[in-house]
């Protein structure tokens, strides 16, 4: 294995303008505006079945926080969030990280990228940078439509926390902020293997399958019990903590577990992934 | 070895990959460190005998505290995972790891939490009142006296003064180590560490060989004499505890005043129930005047209610109900329950609440969960004659005549004692 070519000259501003570029391909591309359009539409479709269906009878049930949303439109936020969260942000994450390099290289134009006067882990990076973004948009299309369909349909009001406890308002606002941040950061994992998977082939489609197959096989082993040993450190393993904004007194201890492990799983494959990116030889 | 020159690329190539074999090590060690450096034995804890440390524990104030419990329990029953399913709810400390916070003043008011995912499921107490929370129906159910007896209640608490005779924890240790050794010795264990703090093990193991019971640690603080872990091993295996009830975290300080109050959410059912208070006749009777100033020695001395039998001595006493109606009792059948109290569920929504009204029975028999059946089903076995629940440390056995026999020793022996 040869490295391809002589590190290129820096160019002030040249990662800067790759940045912007970089932004507006991922937030512009017609397929990710249509994934972050798709996953709006779960808070919405889910507040309009439960506002039709609030007289039914079947008020107060469903999974947990669905059951809260008539009450409260602030739940609505939490609701999606808890219903995404296994699949479909997963899912769309998935698709758009395993995307970010393979699919240079699938449509030829990563040895245009590399030609860019910016070192190749600089351009990792910015790669990183933009699937963090969607990542990051995904989560807050969820919570802002989530927020103004809830607010617009059931209202907002005091919060009842899971401890029976009840909040004003604000200190609610900021539970439900504490935990649409909470998610976006459990994604971070996500991203990193996504990325690492992206630099391994030219098919994007091999990469982003196999960023959800990690996501999918990690919840399933996280439900045996004969591997309990490994589950803390499983990627999906802390990712419903979240519910710990909305208990009584959050605790920091079950929060920052939550957080060490993505950041675990952030060191290890983003370093497989500059490892690899780096070294690779890039002929398309 | 390698004998071929190394060339410049391939050595950037190793270079490269050594930085991702670094991150694994690092975030291995980042993880494994903690819990290795926090089990590690103390040293410079001074020795204290059984005695002196049964006694310091009974002497102990009671603690304001914050904290975390987890309780583990490996009974061999079959697998209910409930809380994957319906929530937090206390059926789930049957089996598998359970996480509980738990907040106390040290007096009367307490919180305690069973976490779930995504669900919660609150005790909360408050001197002669109580709330329990279940977050996954939205229901609160309110135990508190009637404002005679909670009047009553008080003014007893305040008349009560301490028989002038009253042992010292002193010789109350003595005499609880003096009734546990007759069936059991009593020792100390090499001091630990739970939760992050010195702790010494007292170590109470039964000297009957046929009880399920294997032994029973205690972890108990050594600063402020609280115990902070109960294990108890089952004679069947001797790895793993079958029943462990410990803190992972704890933090001897007054909580927060809005941990310890309670008042039922807005839409929340609020299910009211009242708890009697003994009248004065039975309570004199149940503290007599004359107070023991010692520990009952003989279990036969304790007076049993009516169709109550205790036989076997010690580890292996195998108490025997008899007139037990399992059947009704899990059809709900409202004879069999007569004494529970009646419910009024509310619902948030109108529409909720006509069609509950229109479709809820009209008796006053409490709402047994259907599942209750089910659940009798699932954790009990057919055996001659009846039904056995069979755990690693505490056998049940239901017969159809209407007898219920309860013991720490095996199934076969509670069938012997049937027969007998």
């Amino acid at each position: 294995m040869s490295l391809a070519d002589t590190a290129p000259v820096h160019h002030r501003g040249a990662t800067g303008r790759l940045v912007r570029s970089e932004l507006a391909l991922v937030l512009g591309r017609r397929r990710n505006v249509v994934l972050l359009v798709g996953l709006a539409m779960v808070p919405l479709l889910l507040g309009v079945v439960l506002y039709l269906a609030q007289d039914a009878g079947l008020a107060g049930q469903g999974p947990p926080f669905v059951a809260r949303v008539t009450g409260n439109g602030l739940f609505l936020v939490v609701a999606s969030l808890f219903l995404c969260t296994p699949f479909l942000l997963p899912l769309t994450i998935g698709i758009a990280s395993g995307d970010a390099i393979a699919g240079e290289a699938s449509t030829g134009t990563l040895r245009y990228l590399l030609v860019v006067p910016v070192a190749r882990g600089r351009l990792l990076a910015v790669k990183a940078l933009g699937a963090l973004v969607f990542a990051g948009a995904a989560v807050l299309a969820i919570a802002v439509v989530g927020l103004v369909a809830g607010a617009a349909l059931f209202g907002v009001g005091d919060l009842t926390l899971l401890s029976g406890t009840t909040v004003p308002l604000a200190d609610g606002v900021l539970r439900v902020a504490g935990v649409v941040v909470y998610v976006g950061l459990s994604m971070t994992g996500l991203v990193a293997v996504g990325l690492f998977f992206s630099t391994l082939t030219e098919v994007p489609v091999g990469a982003m399958a196999a960023t959800v197959v990690v996501a999918v096989v990690s919840s399933v082993l996280d439900q045996l019990p004969q591997v309990a040993v490994i589950h803390p450190a499983l990627l999906t393993h802390h990712w419903f903590d979240f519910a710990e904004m909305l208990r009584v007194v959050p605790s920091a201890d079950v929060l920052a577990q939550g957080l060490a492990v993505q950041a675990g799983w952030v060191a290890v494959f983003g370093a497989l992934a500059w490892a690899r990116f780096t070294t690779a030889d890039v002929s398309s | 070895m390698d004998t071929t020159p190394v060339s410049p690329t391939r050595s950037r190539t190793r270079a490269a990959w050594a930085v991702p074999a670094a991150a694994v090590v690092a975030v291995a060690a980042a993880f494994a460190a903690p819990p290795l450096l926090a089990s590690a034995a103390p040293d410079g804890l001074p020795e204290v005998t059984a005695e002196e440390l049964v006694a310091r524990v009974l002497e102990a104030e009671p603690q304001a505290l914050s904290g975390t419990v987890v309780h583990t329990a490996r009974l061999g029953l079959p697998d209910l995972s409930m809380t994957q399913v319906a929530g937090a709810d206390p059926v789930s400390l049957l089996g598998g790891s359970t996480t509980l916070r738990v907040w106390t003043d040290g007096e009367q008011r307490s919180r305690v939490s069973l976490l779930g995912t995504a669900s919660e499921y609150s005790v909360v107490a408050d001197g002669t009142q109580a709330w329990t929370y279940s977050s996954s129906d939205d229901e609160v159910v309110h135990y508190a006296m009637s404002p005679q007896d909670a009047a009553r209640a008080q003014e007893l608490k305040a008349t009560a003064t301490p028989p002038a005779d009253l042992p010292t924890p002193d010789e109350l240790g003595r005499q609880a180590l003096d009734r546990a050794q007759e069936h059991a010795t009593v020792g100390v264990d090499a001091a630990t560490t739970v939760a992050g703090r010195d702790a010494y093990q007292v170590v109470v193991t039964p000297r009957s060989t046929t009880t399920l019971v294997g032994r029973v640690v205690v972890a108990v603080d050594a600063q402020t004499w609280t115990p902070l872990r109960v294990q108890v091993w089952s004679s069947d295996d001797a790895a793993t505890p079958a029943l462990e009830l410990g803190f992972t975290d704890v933090t001897f300080a007054v909580p927060d005043d809005a941990v310890l109050t309670f008042s039922p959410p807005p839409g929340a059912a609020v299910r009211e129930v009242l708890v009697p208070l003994p009248d004065d006749a039975s309570l004199a009777q149940a503290a007599p005047d004359d107070l023991p100033t010692s520990l009952p020695t003989d279990p036969s001395e304790v007076p049993l209610p009516e169709g109550v039998t205790v036989t076997g001595t010690g580890w292996d006493t195998i108490v025997q109900l008899s007139g037990v109606d399992a059947a009704a009792l899990l059809a709900g059948d409202p004879a069999a329950v007569a004494d529970l109290p009646r419910v009024d569920k509310q619902f948030g929504s109108e529409g909720a609440q006509e069609l509950y009204e229109q479709f809820a029975p009209e008796g006053d028999g409490p709402p047994i969960d259907l599942d209750t059946a089910a659940l009798y089903e699932q954790l009990t076995s057919p055996v001659e004659g009846g039904r056995a629940l069979s755990s690693t440390l505490l056998s049940v056995l239901v017969l159809d005549d209407g007898r219920v026999l309860v013991g720490a020793v095996p199934v076969d022996a509670l069938r012997a004692a049937a027969r007998a």
